[in-house]
């Protein structure tokens, strides 16, 4: 069990942080227009730092079971051909996590 | 129902609208936020906490993001961190609202604190005459959408353990798609690539920590690659 007063704390702190972010072009439009480093940052981060999150979990399930990562790169690679093609966000997360629940319950 | 004394003709369904214009959020939202509050109580947390987290923080990925964090007992600092660098692209969106919003009260902050990718791409797609209220219904929908899915996950993951192996790669899959969506509107490959070769370093390094150390890599990156990046532009 996660200890509740843990959980709360964590709550608080993204709570606060995510409307921090979600603030500051409210309180510093004019600073934020003026820094080159935060549009190069803007341009730069997001793929980045998906692509990390991306390969960071996907490692994270493949060494939580014998026999490679396979199931892994299958899966991800579905998932993101249905994003590409069809754009539905649901469809390519359902497909993808059934086809790895198969494959991971399935002997392979 | 509403305005119905000063309303122009056609305006009184503005209530009605809202609610369409969030069905699609809707039939993203109840499903996504369900898997979060599922997984949330089978990693070990109180069923209520993940409505806590949905009411509080707000924050798609973040969430998803936190329950590997929260299992793994990461220190607050390290959990704040990480939504720090998942929701900077946030900071971004109200530049763009700025005009938008009314200008005071708490009106104003829960606009601003609702502002997910989701509720940003509605309130920019709204015509310029939309109402201050039309823009809060909205908001408020979609955080209600969110919040419905997590608790009927929530409360489901309560009621059952399941021992199916590879339920969370709905996590990673969930990355998948955000990264896909975000290649779509890249304006160059590097950040793939940097991406993958300071992970690949991070994880030769400390793998438990590759996480933090590739991110604190990307950013160096990020900052100091401006003659590349000019370079990538001119050639596209």
């Amino acid at each position: 069990m996660i200890e509740t007063g843990y959980v709360l704390a964590v709550i608080f702190a993204m709570g606060l942080v995510t409307f921090a972010l979600r603030a500051l072009p409210f309180v510093a439009d004019h600073w934020l227009r003026r820094q080159p480093v935060v549009q190069r940052l803007g341009q730069f981060l997001p793929l980045a730092i998906m692509t990390l999150l991306l390969v960071h979990s996907a490692a994270g399930a493949a060494g939580s079971h014998p026999g490679g990562p396979w199931p892994e790169l299958a899966a991800v690679a579905l998932v993101v051909a249905l994003q590409w093609r069809s754009r539905n966000a649901l469809l390519s997360i359902g497909v993808g996590t059934a086809v790895y629940v198969l494959m991971r319950n399935g002997g392979f | 129902m509403e305005n119905r004394t000063s309303a122009p003709p056609g305006n009184g369904g503005k209530g009605l609208s809202a609610l369409s214009l969030t069905v699609p959020v809707a039939m993203g939202y109840i499903p996504l936020g369900a898997v979060f509050g599922f997984l949330f109580v089978q990693a070990g947390a109180a069923w209520w906490l993940a409505i806590l987290a949905s009411v509080f923080v707000f924050a798609g990925a973040a969430q998803y993001m936190m329950i590997p964090m929260l299992a793994a007992g990461a220190s607050i600092g390290g959990i704040a961190l990480a939504t720090l660098i998942l929701n900077l692209r946030h900071v971004f969106y109200g530049l763009s609202l700025l005009n938008r919003m009314p200008s005071s009260g708490l009106k104003r902050w829960y606009l601003v604190f609702g502002l997910t990718d989701e509720t940003y791409s509605l309130l920019t797609a709204l015509p310029a005459t939309a109402s201050h209220r039309q823009m809060l219904l909205i908001t408020l929908l979609n955080q209600g959408w969110w919040v419905l899915g997590s608790a009927i996950g929530a409360i489901a993951g309560a009621q059952a353990r399941i021992g199916l192996a590879g339920l969370d790669f709905t996590l990673t899959a969930l990355f998948a798609v955000l990264a896909v969506e975000q290649w779509r509107t890249r304006k160059g490959s590097a950040p793939l690539w940097v991406a993958l070769a300071a992970y690949g370093v991070a994880y030769l390094l400390a793998a438990p920590h590759a996480l933090v150390i590739a991110i604190a890599l990307c950013i160096v990156a990020g900052v100091f690659r401006r003659a590349g990046a000019s370079d990538e532009v001119e050639a596209k």
